[in-house]
């Protein structure tokens, strides 16, 4: 058994009274690449959010290489309009946290929707990311007395750029990037906070068929390269089913099956929600 | 490998020494001019104003145009820096006249010019960390109204009689050091070396430059990275309270130096002049010269300085061409032409005077469309 590195307990989003997540529980192990699939709104991202924090799940508990990260049961208002399973589960001691502590702890996240910061070149992006890590404080960065920490951040965001092959892009706004390279750009960002859990929120969308192919090399060459496990939100099936060692599927908030990318690919319950299975 | 590392050692740019150069051969010229040219010289109040409001502009773009919080306070911490400043350098002596009221004060000290400047600074820094704590939460036109609303209220605190013993109430501090007093006098008084405008030029540029080393860091990336997205930002660790209080703090300490230097360059001041009305020229010039560019902010408040106290003072006056009387010229039609004026650059010239661009992108060579393209 290796050892897991995210473990979601029942968790439950409801935004009013919309159930967004129902009782999700997984677990990814360590150096795993696992995907989260589903039809569009079934609840992925939001299933990401309450992972780094975005949101606060309304029930359940998530832990992060053994420690509990956020863990909230139904109160106030939401006692009265819960409507998911295993309420009473979580009660007592509420935790939760900022979405910039959660990557402080080591969990690195893309956006579905690319949030680079526009204003910036690529090489900025990246060493952006690398703020939290700094060892000098407000007086030594003003009057620059950081200089060899600067030059490290540089030269490590420049070895990061060659790795998703930016580096030659280095000096261009980020933004003017094609939308491919700026899905790198985005995961190269993700890199420079010195994850060990890297959240990929569908990082083929947009991409051509080639440009999907030379993704799901890169993922698996990025996940040796840093010691990762990663975990995926996509749509491209054949990206899906290349990389990945597990598959959880979710439709309309819940797990509706697991298993190996074999397993899925044959599960009738996966079959109905993708193609519109016959109601019972 | 070898091609990173090559290229990690940041080459010194011409453009940074030719723009070192240009900042070297302003002070110069500010030296000379004020050895040469007679010292009442309109030319001199305008240096001195636009250095004070250069640097309040560009404390104020730290948080509009760097960190993206639209705050409207800059008047309310002017005016603690101001004050601060006054209430400790006034001379012992002088107490008793300025504080007639007041039994000559609460303060029976004097402070040197120097840590005065650091304290007003500091003073408006604490305020500024107080006031974050609640407002700092707000999104931007939210943040804008309770900082408005925060400089009205010191405003109004200010003038209250019963911190009289502090403040002087609603009367004016005088007597405390000003531009003037730095210039150099003999023994019989005459002035033998003029220092009153190198003097302001010189600490805002000290503090500009700390501004710029700040934006220039990695906390400055973060400022911006903020201003960017603030989603993405807390998402790459950036914990956003934190900075958004550090760039507040850090632009309040800077404006109430600023605020001390208008007082040294009135020589008198009063609360009640700290009005909303200033924070909007302050704004007005950031806007200028443009949201994100330190170089704009100085360059368009000499600009409007020069244009306010200068160049359209004629507009206020009855104008005779001939035994013409022009039109509409009378008192307050300047402030019509400035509001066309704020109107044009809004409509016409989002990008201000600079853009977002400093001094040295002046002179770099500018990309072709054509190698953009390529890469």
């Amino acid at each position: 058994m290796s050892e897991n590195i995210l473990k979601i307990e029942h968790v439950t989003m409801q935004f009013g009274g919309v159930v967004a997540v129902n009782n999700l529980s997984m677990e990814i192990n360590k150096g795993e690449i696992v995907a989260l699939i589903g039809p569009n709104g079934a609840g992925k991202t939001t299933a990401f959010n309450c992972v780094t924090s975005v949101y606060e799940p309304t029930n359940g508990q998530i832990s992060f290489l053994g420690k509990p990260i956020a863990r909230n049961h139904p109160n106030k208002k939401m006692k009265k309009i819960y409507a998911g399973t295993h309420g009473e589960d979580f009660l007592g001691h509420v935790i939760r946290h900022t979405p910039d502590q959660i990557t402080k702890l080591g969990i690195a996240r893309t956006f579905q929707n690319i949030r680079l910061f526009a204003g910036m070149t690529v090489l900025e992006n990246v060493m952006t990311a690398m703020h939290l890590r700094r060892k000098s404080n407000l007086f030594t960065a003003v009057l620059h007395l950081n200089l060899a920490e600067e030059k490290e951040m540089r030269n490590k965001a420049l070895k990061l750029l060659e790795t998703v092959g930016l580096l030659e892009l280095q000096d261009e706004m980020a933004t003017s990037l094609p939308y491919g390279k700026q899905r790198l750009l985005e995961i190269a960002r993700a890199l420079a906070t010195e994850p060990k859990l890297l959240l990929l929120d569908e990082p083929a969308a947009g991409m051509n068929p080639q440009e999907t192919d030379e993704l799901s090399a890169f993922i698996k060459r990025i996940k040796e390269q840093f010691d990762l496990t990663i975990f995926v939100i996509e749509h491209h099936m054949n990206l899906v089913m290349e990389i990945s060692d597990r598959i959880y599927v979710v439709d309309f908030g819940r797990l509706i099956a697991e298993g190996t990318p074999a397993e899925i690919q044959e599960n009738p319950a996966v079959i109905a929600a993708y193609l519109g299975g016959e109601e019972e | 490998m070898t091609k990173i590392n090559s290229r990690a050692r940041k080459p010194i740019k011409w453009s940074t020494i030719i723009s070192a150069l240009i900042i070297l051969l302003v002070y110069a010229a500010v030296f000379i001019a004020e050895q040469t040219l007679p010292a009442t010289s309109m030319l001199f109040t305008v240096l001195k104003k636009g250095a004070t409001y250069a640097l309040v502009a560009v404390s104020m773009n730290l948080l509009n145009g760097f960190t993206g919080l639209f705050s409207l306070g800059q008047a309310g911490f002017m005016l603690i820096g101001a004050y601060s400043y006054a209430i400790l350098t006034i001379p012992v002596a002088d107490r008793i006249n300025v504080y007639q009221y007041y039994n000559g004060g609460l303060v029976q000290f004097a402070m040197p010019v120097v840590p005065a400047l650091i304290v007003a600074g500091l003073m408006a820094a604490l305020f500024a960390f107080l006031i974050g704590l609640p407002v700092l939460r707000l999104k931007s036109d939210y943040l804008a109204i309770a900082t408005l609303g925060f400089a009205e209220i010191v405003r109004a605190i200010f003038q209250w009689n019963k911190l009289g013993a502090l403040t002087n109430g609603s009367n004016i501090l005088r007597e405390f050091p000003t531009f003037n007093d730095f210039n150099i006098r003999n023994a019989e008084g005459e002035v033998t070396l003029y220092l009153s405008t190198l003097v302001p030029f010189l600490i805002a540029g000290v503090c500009i430059a700390l501004i710029v080393l700040l934006i220039n860091s990695t906390y400055g990336r973060s400022l911006r990275a903020i201003k960017d997205d603030e989603i993405a930002a807390e998402a790459m660790g950036i914990n956003l309270f934190h900075h958004k209080q550090l760039s507040f703090c850090i632009s309040s300490f800077f404006a109430g130096i600023g605020g001390a230097m208008l007082a040294m360059y009135q020589s008198t001041i009063q609360a009640k002049a700290f009005t909303s009305a200033m924070t909007y020229e302050i704004l007005l010039i950031v806007v200028i010269g443009g949201i994100g560019s330190v170089t704009g902010s100085c360059i368009s408040s000499f600009l409007f300085v020069a244009a306010s106290e200068w160049w359209l003072r004629f507009l206020d006056q009855k104008q005779m061409i001939g035994s013409f009387e022009v039109p509409l010229l009378r008192n307050g039609f300047r402030l019509v032409v400035f509001s066309v004026i704020i109107m044009i650059v809004v409509l016409f010239f989002r990008q201000g005077i600079m853009g977002t661009r400093e001094l040295p992108d002046l002179f770099r060579r500018k990309k072709t469309l054509k190698q953009e393209v390529k890469a």
